[in-house]
């Protein structure tokens, strides 16, 4: 499975209820330590329930300028929200091409969204 | 995809538990980023990220397990350009792995602990300096060195 496979992928619950779309993959760094850094493990998706992308991450930091463009951006992407790797039940088949309009992450029962904030 | 019922926007959401070790967002902060080697000099641009699943595969139908977690094996590079115009992407054997154990820091480029010589993403530069630019009269000669 590579980052692509989940990228930009429309999100459902387990009832099929749309939800958003995959705009982002969050890693902690608390994995085996290395010679360098510590072992990534992908901790959740950040789900944007109004844009299939993200720009420059404003909804997920306190940056507050260059006025006009975070807020607008903030607000295009209010709603977003953050989805523990637990609380995910399916994702895309990475070797399935044959249908690449029906691939979705599906999110488990009672799964519980968390602020996204850095 | 089709969307059928669209589900609530603006539902509450929890603040986030705090997490034991630094938080690195694929996007924000590793995909497209430079790649330079532990000389500084420049390797590659990072493309995608490759995952692993400790202890196992995604089932067939892409249930997963979420009692394993899924953790970065290595950072990939290769011909994306086509595939980002048209749509797809590189089949596995063309891209170039560079494991995450060789990565050394994450800013505003990616730094490996490595030279880039050693790894296998650069070999084209490595050939064309070979085979082409070293035919060149003059080609070998090194306008910085001492000579």
């Amino acid at each position: 499975m590579i980052a692509s496979d989940l990228l930009d992928v429309p999100v459902l619950d387990d009832a099929g209820t749309h939800l958003g779309w995959v705009v982002d993959l969050r890693f902690v760094l608390d994995g085996s330590p290395s010679t360098y850094l510590a072992g990534a493990r992908l901790h959740g998706l950040v789900v944007s329930p109004r844009t299939r992308t993200s720009f420059l991450g404003f909804e997920r930091s306190d940056v507050r300028h260059p006025w006009p463009v975070a807020p607008l951006l903030r607000w295009l992407h209010r709603g977003t929200f953050l989805v523990h790797w637990p609380d995910v039940a399916r994702v895309p088949d990475s070797q399935d091409d044959t249908d690449p309009d029906g691939r979705a992450v599906t999110l488990r029962t009672g799964y519980r969204r968390y602020e996204p904030g850095l | 995809m089709r969307r059928g019922r669209t589900g609530p926007r603006d539902l509450a959401r929890e603040p986030e538990p705090r997490q034991p070790g630094r938080i690195l967002d694929a996007r924000l902060h590793l995909l497209d980023r430079q790649v330079l080697d532990v000389d500084e000099v420049p390797v590659c641009t990072l493309d995608d990220i490759e995952l692993e699943l400790v202890d196992g595969e995604p089932a067939a139908d892409g249930r997963i397990d979420s009692s394993k977690p899924v953790v970065i094996a290595a950072l990939l590079t290769g011909p994306v350009l086509g595939t980002r115009i048209f749509g797809g992407r590189p089949p596995a054997s063309r891209w170039y792995r560079l494991a995450w154990g060789h990565v050394a820091d994450v800013g505003t480029a990616v730094r490996l602990g490595v030279h880039g010589a050693d790894l296998d993403a650069t070999w084209l530069e490595r050939w064309t300096r070979d085979h082409v630019i070293g035919r060149i009269p003059g080609g070998t000669h090194d306008p910085e060195g001492s000579g």
